[in-house]
C-alpha cells in the first residue's frame, strides 16, 4: 500500500510539475521576439520600427506627409487605431481594414499576406522582407480576440 | 519540474527495473507464480488500436509493438487507382515503434516513437484489477510527448484507463484523459491550450484467437481536426497480437490522438504487431 501511495505521489507530482508546458511566442514571432497580440505592442515593433530582418517599419510611408501614396492610411500611433478598426478600405470597396474578431476577411491581412484579391501591391511595399508567419499570426490574434486598444 | 526531470524519472524506473545479473538470478529464489504472466483472453494486448487497455506487464517483462498508418486515404480515387496502390500500402507511412517494461508490479514504463520525430514516455500504474478488488479494471495512465526527438513542444497527459471484462468474451474501456499543450502555438495566440478526451473503445472475442476491435475518442477544448476513431480485426498468435486497422487519423501517442484525425471522410489502412516478451 504504502509503495502504491508512493508511485502515484511521484506520478502526480511529475505530470503536475510539467503541466502548464506551452511554447514561447518569441519564438514564433522570429525579428519582433517582444511582439504580443495587443495593439500597443503591435504599433511599436510593426508598424513604429524597422526589425532587424530589413522589414520596414509601416510608418516610413503610411504617415501624414505619405498619404498620399499610402492609400491615406496614416499609422503614426496618435491616429493608426482609429484609422483601422471598422474603417473600409479607401482602395477596395467593400473591404474593412480591420474587422474585430474576424481576421480572416480584414483587409490588412489580405494585405500583408499579398493575396489574389488585394488591389495594388503586397504589404511592405517592395520586394520584402515581408512580415513573417508568426507576425501575422500575432496580428490575427488581436483581430480575434476584439482588435481592442490596448 | 522540468520534462527533461519526468524523463529521468522515467528512466530511472525502467533502469532500477532491468533484470539483475545471471549470477544474481540464480542466488534468488524461485519467485511464485506471477499471475500477469497468464494469458488473458479478454485482453490479449496493452492496447485496443491506439487507447490502452489496463493489461499488467509482468514484473521485469517486456513487450514491442509496431504501429503503422498508410497515409493514403482509402477513398482517394476510384477502386482501380485504390487496388493499383495495393489499398495504400505503395504510400508512405506514419510508423512508431514501442517498448514497454513491467517496473514492478502493476507498474508499466514505456517508449513509443513515431517517425514524424515525436517521442513519447508513458507509465501506466494498475489500481484495481477486475476480480480482485471490485469489478472494474482501473490504470492511472501518465505520458509526455515531445517533438524533435523530444526537443521541443512537450505534451503532457494524464487520466485513467476503466476496463470492464466480460469472462473471455472481450472487454470494454472508458478512459478519460488530459492532455496539456496539445494546441502547439503559444497560449498568446490560442483560446485553449488543453484537450480533455474520453477514449471509448471495446474488444469482442469473435474467434478463439480473433477479436475485432473498435474506439473513439470524443475531445473537447482545442479539438482541431475530427474525433480519431479506429476499427480493426486482429489475431493472437502466441505471443504476438497482429493487427489490420482502419482509422481517420494516425494518432498514436496522447498528443496526436488529442489533435485529433485528419478528416471525418478520409479513412486509412494501417496495422499493428505487438509481441510480448514472456
Amino acid at each position: 500500500m504504502r509503495i502504491r501511495v508512493t508511485v502515484l505521489a511521484v506520478a502526480a507530482a511529475a505530470v503536475v510539475g510539467v503541466a502548464g508546458c506551452d511554447e514561447k511566442l518569441a519564438n514564433l514571432t522570429g525579428p519582433t521576439p517582444n511582439l504580443q497580440p495587443t495593439f500597443s505592442s503591435i504599433q511599436h515593433e510593426i508598424f513604429d520600427t524597422t526589425d532587424p530582418s530589413g522589414r520596414l517599419a509601416c510608418t516610413n510611408c503610411h504617415n501624414p506627409q505619405g498619404s498620399r501614396f499610402s492609400g491615406g492610411l496614416d499609422l503614426t500611433a496618435a491616429v493608426s487605431y482609429n484609422n483601422l478598426v471598422g474603417v473600409p478600405s479607401r482602395d477596395k470597396r467593400g473591404a474593412t481594414r480591420v474587422i474585430p474578431g474576424d481576421p480572416e476577411n480584414s483587409y490588412i491581412i489580405h494585405k500583408l499576406e499579398g493575396r489574389s484579391d488585394i488591389v495594388g501591391v503586397r504589404m511592405p511595399r517592395g520586394n520584402g522582407p515581408f512580415l513573417t508567419e508568426g507576425q501575422i499570426l500575432v496580428l490575427k490574434r488581436w483581430i480575434e480576440i476584439g482588435a481592442k486598444n490596448d | 519540474m522540468k520534462p527533461i526531470r519526468l524523463l529521468i524519472l522515467l528512466l530511472s524506473l525502467i533502469v532500477a527495473g532491468l533484470p539483475q545479473p545471471v549470477a544474481a538470478q540464480n542466488q534468488r529464489p524461485t519467485p511464485p507464480d506471477d499471475p500477469d504472466r497468464d494469458i488473458n483472453l479478454s485482453q490479449p494486448d496493452f492496447t485496443l488500436i491506439a487507447l490502452p487497455t489496463t493489461l499488467r506487464v509482468p514484473r521485469f517483462r517486456s513487450a514491442f509493438r509496431v504501429t503503422h498508418r498508410f497515409t493514403r486515404p482509402l477513398g482517394q480515387g476510384d477502386f482501380g487507382d485504390l487496388a493499383g496502390d495495393l489499398f495504400g500500402i505503395d504510400s508512405g507511412a506514419a510508423i512508431g515503434l514501442e517498448y514497454r517494461f513491467g517496473v514492478m508490479r502493476g507498474l508499466q514504463a514505456g517508449i513509443h516513437r513515431t517517425n514524424d520525430r515525436t517521442i513519447e514516455f508513458f507509465s501506466h500504474y494498475n489500481l484495481l484489477q477486475q476480480g480482485t478488488k471490485g469489478p472494474l479494471g482501473l490504470d492511472v495512465v501518465a505520458s509526455l510527448d515531445g517533438t524533435n526527438n523530444f526537443r521541443d513542444s512537450y505534451t503532457p497527459g494524464l487520466g485513467v484507463a476503466v476496463s470492464r471484462e466480460f469472462g473471455r468474451h472481450g472487454a470494454v474501456y472508458v478512459e478519460p484523459m488530459w492532455v496539456n499543450n496539445s494546441n502547439p502555438l503559444p497560449s498568446e495566440l490560442t483560446d485553449d491550450n488543453d484537450t480533455f478526451m474520453v477514449g471509448v473503445g471495446a474488444r469482442i472475442r469473435v474467434r478463439p484467437t480473433v477479436y475485432l476491435v473498435g474506439e473513439v475518442t470524443p475531445r473537447a477544448g482545442y479539438t482541431p481536426g475530427v474525433n480519431q476513431g479506429s476499427f480493426g480485426i486482429e489475431k493472437r498468435l502466441g505471443g504476438h497480437v497482429f493487427q489490420m486497422n482502419f482509422s481517420n487519423g494516425f494518432g498514436t501517442t496522447m498528443g496526436q490522438i488529442a489533435r485529433g484525425g485528419t478528416s471525418k471522410d478520409d479513412w486509412y489502412l494501417g496495422f499493428n504487431i505487438s509481441r510480448k516478451f514472456y
